[in-house]
């Protein structure tokens, strides 16, 4: 294995786990704020790559362009969602009954996508598709640097609002006791709504990322939430910088490890690293204990 | 004299129950004359093999619900062991040789041996983790049989040898199957009911309502938990087994597919998951909505969505099932006879002291009143 080559590997490996941690942190927000694990969260992104690539096959504008409604769109789905369908289901079986709500969700986003486009292999043309650069003996695409900035900048504006904001006090209020945070006024059923939209627009912007390098097609959600799974688990379900670091590192993992195992097998990491977890430290890494109950 | 008064007993409780109990019977009898007939009654081989697949969807969804009827643990996965035992059956034939029923058997103690472990891993997290850990393992299952080509055919499948010789005709070999499915079947529903009524049952049904409870009171929950997780994945690989050698082709992408496991998760929840006959209540609308859809529209992807809005409409306004939901309404329309009636303190005070005086000029009454009920 050369230098080059390594080199190479670790820094893909950073640029897809800036997109692994966007989206973990989406789906422990609604974790946090309803203890809901929302397996149509990866639907979702493959929704918002689908919307990317139908914008620029009608306008012929750049995909990026449409994060302008796909955003908004996907806070507002999300706050419905939440509102209409989650909160609907009764508390003693919350959790169960949410993973198989949204798993419906998902299957009617994966039947409607094959429905109206087809199952064919769709991808975007982009006249940027092929630049690239170096960087000591790297060769880094531009779509992926793209695609891995929207994604830093999305999880630092998340931070921004989570740490700096009312909205994000109320937020994390409402992740860490949802009673107490009822008791000094919050109205946590309004904010878990906002908490769902949030992980929804991360969704929305991980999709557009998704959508400039890479083939879509329905059924591509399901390798998805599957490693999107393993992190959260590995990172403890419910802590957003548990999620950030376990999805950095498993995302170089399997980077690394596809040298010397190929891509396919490289995946199994993600699972590996799932059962390991559950082995050792069944509640993760970041987690508290709560994390175990759910 | 304690005999005897054992026996009246016994005699008064069930003379007591006899509508209940007779209805019950007559429903049974009726529904193992319906199987056993039906292979006469179905018009076509076509409509006969839809009857093989709705006789394998109960026997999946069966299995499935000794783990999600009993613990409540909900799992999307369980196609992992299906596929698993259909692997195992179709690998052992081919590369030993060994009788075919006999492979499917020895298949179905090789994923409960291998079921141990994973048990073991995914049962120590509750609810959600329990679930990812589920749809992880048939994730990992697809890509190792997609990948392993040299020794399970890989992405090309498996061709599997038939069981019966080659004077056995189709329309045969199907109505073979129907029954072998149905003996599995009952073997499978017995095996709920014996658990279903046995101390062991209600320890898992304890875990059900409340883990920690349970385990506070003395239930061991997690052994509990694991036997019963390593009885349904034994049940799943038989049935999966069993299509296998039906079905005749193996490919890793149906057999390892979460959309296998979540029918099985939405035919259960859809005839009720506490009771024994839900999910082949369940299996016979669901699988005859899907061969349905798939006549009508063909191979198109509406059929997902169907799934997914049929899937909702369970989850948020049909949890417990229609079983459940039937028997709370011929409770409604039935003449009340239940102890707990609604009425006001008044009138419960204005009867204590009127059966009070009732049972002071007529104390014989009284007593007889008690044995027999």
């Amino acid at each position: 294995m050369t230098g080059s080559l390594l080199l190479q590997s670790l820094v893909l490996g950073v640029l897809l786990g800036g997109l692994y941690a966007l989206l973990a942190a989406g789906l422990t927000l609604y974790f946090g704020v309803m203890r809901v694990v929302m397996i149509a969260h990866s639907a979702f992104l493959i929704l918002a790559a689908y919307l990317a690539w139908y914008f620029s096959q009608q306008t012929g504008l750049d995909p990026l362009l449409s994060l302008v409604f796909t955003v908004p769109l996907f806070f507002g789905v999300g706050v419905v969602m939440q509102r209409l369908l989650i909160s609907r289901l009764r508390p003693a079986t919350l959790t169960m009954m949410s993973v198989l709500l949204t798993f419906s969700v998902a299957l009617v986003i994966e039947g409607t996508l094959g429905f109206l486009f087809g199952g064919t292999h769709r991808r975007i043309q982009l006249p940027y598709a092929g630049t690239s650069f170096e960087i000591f003996g790297a060769n880094i695409a531009l779509v992926k640097l793209i695609a891995f900035g929207l994604a830093a900048i999305a999880l630092a504006g998340l931070y921004v609002l989570l740490k700096f904001t009312p909205l994000g006090q109320a937020l994390r209020a409402t992740i860490q006791h949802p009673e107490a945070a009822q008791l000094v006024g919050i109205n946590t059923d309004r904010v878990a709504g906002y908490g769902f939209g949030l992980g929804l627009a991360t969704a929305a912007i991980g999709g557009t990322a998704l959508a400039l390098d890479s083939t879509i097609y329905p059924s591509l959600h399901w390798h998805w939430i599957g490693p999107l799974m393993a992190i959260i688990v590995v990172g403890g379900l419910g802590s957003i910088p548990g999620a950030a670091i376990a999805a950095m590192a498993l995302g170089l993992g399997q980077s690394l490890l596809q040298i010397p195992l190929g891509t396919t097998w490289a995946q199994t990491f993600f699972y590996l690293a799932l059962f390991a977890t559950l082995m050792l430290h069944p509640q993760g890494f970041f987690g508290d204990r709560l994390a175990q109950r759910f | 004299m304690r005999n005897d008064s054992s026996r009246t007993v016994v005699a008064s409780s069930a003379a007591g129950w006899p509508r209940a109990r007779v209805a019950k019977l007559t429903g049974l009898l009726a529904l193992v004359v319906f199987v056993v007939a039906f292979p006469r009654m179905a018009a076509d081989p076509f409509i006969l093999s839809v009857g093989v697949i709705i006789m394998s969807y109960a026997v999946l969804a069966t299995s499935w619900n000794f783990v999600g009827g009993f613990t409540g643990y909900i799992s999307l996965g369980h196609a992992s062991y299906s596929g698993l035992g259909g692997y195992a059956t179709v690998l052992l034939i081919l590369h030993t040789g060994v009788n075919p029923w006999l492979a499917m058997f020895l298949g179905g103690v090789i994923v409960a041996l291998l079921a141990i472990p994973i048990g073991i891993a995914s049962l120590r997290v509750r609810g959600a983790s329990f679930v990812i850990v589920s749809i992880a393992l048939v994730l990992i299952l697809l890509l190792v049989f997609q990948s392993w080509g040299s020794f399970t055919g890989g992405s090309n499948g498996l061709r599997v040898p038939r069981p019966f010789g080659d004077e056995v005709l189709r329309p045969e070999q199907h109505e073979r199957f129907f029954y072998l499915h149905a003996v599995l079947l009952a073997i499978a529903v017995l095996c709920w009911w014996l658990i279903d009524r046995s101390r062991f049952g209600t320890g898992l049904k304890a875990i059900r309502e409340d883990e920690d409870k349970a385990q506070s009171l003395g239930v061991p929950t997690f052994a509990y938990k694991l036997v019963v997780f390593v009885i349904s994945a034994f049940f799943t690989a038989l049935g999966g087994g069993m299509y296998a050698l039906w079905f005749g082709f193996l490919d890793p992408i149906f057999q390892f597919s979460i959309l296998t496991g979540s029918y099985m998760v939405l035919m259960s929840l859809l005839g009720g998951i506490r009771n024994v006959f839900g999910p082949i209540l369940g299996a016979v609308i669901v699988g005859y909505a899907m061969e349905f859809f798939k006549a009508q529209y063909g191979d198109t992807q509406i059929h997902l969505v169907a799934l997914g809005v049929l899937l909702g409409i369970v989850v948020l306004f049909m949890p417990d099932g229609i079983l459940p939901a039937l028997r709370g309404l011929v409770i409604r329309f039935r003449p009340q006879a239940t102890s707990i009636r609604e009425v006001t303190q008044e009138e419960l005070t204005r009867d204590a002291t009127g059966s009070r005086e009732e049972s002071a000029t007529d104390r014989g009454t009284g007593t007889k009143e008690e044995v027999s009920g």
